[in-house]
């Protein structure tokens, strides 16, 4: 695998006209009485990797917590057009969003590979199932050497891989990353961003990708997100965003 | 040794059932987290049912299958409506919920049936000579049956949580609710199963359990002591582990037999008070039990 990978996966963008696969409008969440997120919309359309950018606590992770049914939110969530209802993390799994969460959010005491199994509840081809696992762990080698290990003696970067894996078993359209990145060895970090890019361009599962790596997320995303002090303050194409000076210095750091 | 023996064999009979009504406790912690006090109210109403429909000729046998589903659709139920739209607001009053449900359900029983102790029949028809004879020790085919019924209960318990999708959603909630819920499963429903289910169990147990400990008779108060012992199991056990609770079930029978018979000289019936200095120590010592999850976490 090269590095190549990440930029396939930004030329891989959904035809803009389309209709997106998840989209907000004037999306708010917060805790109790106050407010993270302030009036976010977005949009990701099939097939398309977007990055959302911002400093701790401008809101990422309240945002991919709303987004996968984990957090009441004001405004509206929209998958394929519709309005969508009571937000459940079952439901949004159902209409194909899954997340990993930051944190990794692997069940401890289930081995891996029960791990896999019980992030494929929603689906009925059994056979599908079994070859989905197998796909991951050829796809992740050492979550197969560690098939029958409690979850919760893995390293972090296993449980990286072991949580990115669970959330794809249900076969999403839509994978949303809260910060896959954290607290991981740069070379570990590398390698499954060119996993993930890889997923994106094999299957075509669109991304949407919460990040403070930016350097590595843009490489990969073909949309960004500027979010500040829970406010979408810019969006746009990523390659343009790469042109200008001012967000390269501010977001990027190069 | 034969003295011992007896002693051994009638703690492994009531451990037995210590157990299984730690079994319904763990099964709604696992899930809910939450201790139901009012377990043993659901058995003895389900019990009371199966002892009318057997006032009214039903094989006593046959009365079990409608308690059984009645006990799985009431604690189900209770679930749903009752102790879910309470969890939401406050944690802590979903206790009171239970203990609302605990003399609610006792006083129902008791409209309904009366406050005068029933005869409830035998599973298993005992007389004089039903016994295995073992070193001079008498072992009742009752207390088999017992022990039988326990087997019966965790073999099929193990099955279903090892072997089935239903088992690994409940492994799952166990584990961690929030990423059971990202992976698809239904929380809600994986909890209001797991109640129904201790609910069923709970019905098996009590009509098991009501003719041989006693007074031998379906009383309303008969429920009370047991869920004190059951749950002196399962905080021995720790709680959250159906081994833990089978191996705390049965190690608390025997070990109130042996204190009863070999330290009369402290008193005719001290085990209750025995049992609860057996919380306080397990709490203080080691609070997750013998058996129950220390969450073990890498990071």
């Amino acid at each position: 695998m090269s590095g190549d990978v990440l930029s396939q996966a930004s030329a891989s963008a959904a035809a803009p006209e389309a209709t997106p696969l998840l989209e907000t409008r004037g999306l708010s969440a917060g805790y109790g009485q106050s407010l993270v997120l302030r009036d976010v919309d977005l949009a990701v359309g099939p097939g398309q990797v977007a990055v959302v950018l911002g400093a701790n606590g401008a809101g990422k992770t309240t945002l991919m917590r709303s987004l996968a049914g984990l957090l009441p939110f004001s405004g509206d969530l929209l998958v394929d057009g519709q309005k969508v209802g009571a937000v459940r993390p079952d439901r949004m799994v159902g209409r194909g969003i899954s997340l990993v969460p930051q944190g990794r959010g692997t069940m401890s005491a289930l081995s891996v590979h029960d791990n896999l199994r019980a992030g494929a509840v929603s689906r009925r081809d059994k056979a599908g199932v079994e070859e989905d696992v197998d796909r991951w762990f050829t796809t992740f080698p050492r979550l197969a050497e560690r098939r029958d290990q409690a979850a919760g003696t893995l390293s972090g970067g296993e449980q990286q891989m072991l949580a990115i894996a669970r959330a794809l078993m249900s076969r999403p359209r839509l994978l949303l990353c809260d910060e896959i990145s954290l607290g991981l060895a740069p070379r570990i970090v590398q390698e499954l961003f060119e996993t993930i890019a890889q997923i994106n361009v094999e299957m075509g599962t669109a991304l949407l990708l919460v990040e403070q790596n930016a350097a590595l997320a843009m490489k990969v995303a073909s949309y960004v997100y500027l979010l500040e002090v829970g406010e979408v303050v810019q969006h746009g194409d990523a390659r343009e965003f790469e042109q200008s000076d001012s967000i390269r210095r501010v977001y990027l750091g190069y | 040794m034969d003295i011992f023996l007896t002693r051994l064999f009638a703690g492994m009979t009531a451990g037995s059932i210590y157990a299984m009504i730690a079994l319904t406790l763990v099964i709604v912690f696992r899930s809910s987290a939450t201790i139901n006090f009012a377990q043993g109210e659901f058995a003895l109403f389900t019990t009371y049912i199966s002892w009318w429909l057997s006032e009214r000729g039903w094989n006593i046998w046959v009365t079990l299958i409608p308690a059984v589903i009645i006990g799985f659709v009431l604690c189900a139920a209770a679930e749903r409506f009752l102790v879910r739209p309470v969890r939401r607001r406050d944690e802590a009053a979903v206790l009171i919920v239970g203990l609302a449900l605990f003399t609610g359900l006792n006083g129902l029983s008791g409209t309904i049936w009366g406050s005068d102790d029933k005869v409830y029949p035998r599973l298993v028809p005992v007389s004089i000579d039903s016994f295995l004879d073992i070193a001079g020790a008498r072992l009742f085919y009752d207390s088999l049956f017992v022990m039988g019924a326990l087997v019966v209960i965790v073999g099929g318990l193990s099955l279903l949580m090892s072997r089935t999708n239903l088992g690994l959603q409940m492994r799952a909630v166990a584990t961690n609710q929030e990423s059971a819920g990202l992976c698809g499963i239904k929380v809600g429903r994986v909890f209001m199963i797991s109640w129904g289910l201790a609910g069923a169990i709970g019905a098996v147990a009590a009509a098991i359990l009501v003719p041989i400990l006693p007074p031998g008779q379906l009383g309303l108060p008969g429920m009370f002591h047991m869920l004190i012992f059951g749950t002196v199991a399962a905080i021995l056990g720790g709680l959250d582990s159906i081994k833990g609770a089978v191996v705390g079930g049965l190690s608390l029978g025997v070990g109130l037999a042996m204190i009863n018979g070999y330290g009369s000289a402290l008193g005719g019936s001290i085990s209750l008070t025995v049992a609860l200095v057996v919380v306080v120590a397990v709490l203080g010592l080691r609070p997750s039990g013998l058996f129950g999850s220390k969450r073990l976490e890498r990071v």
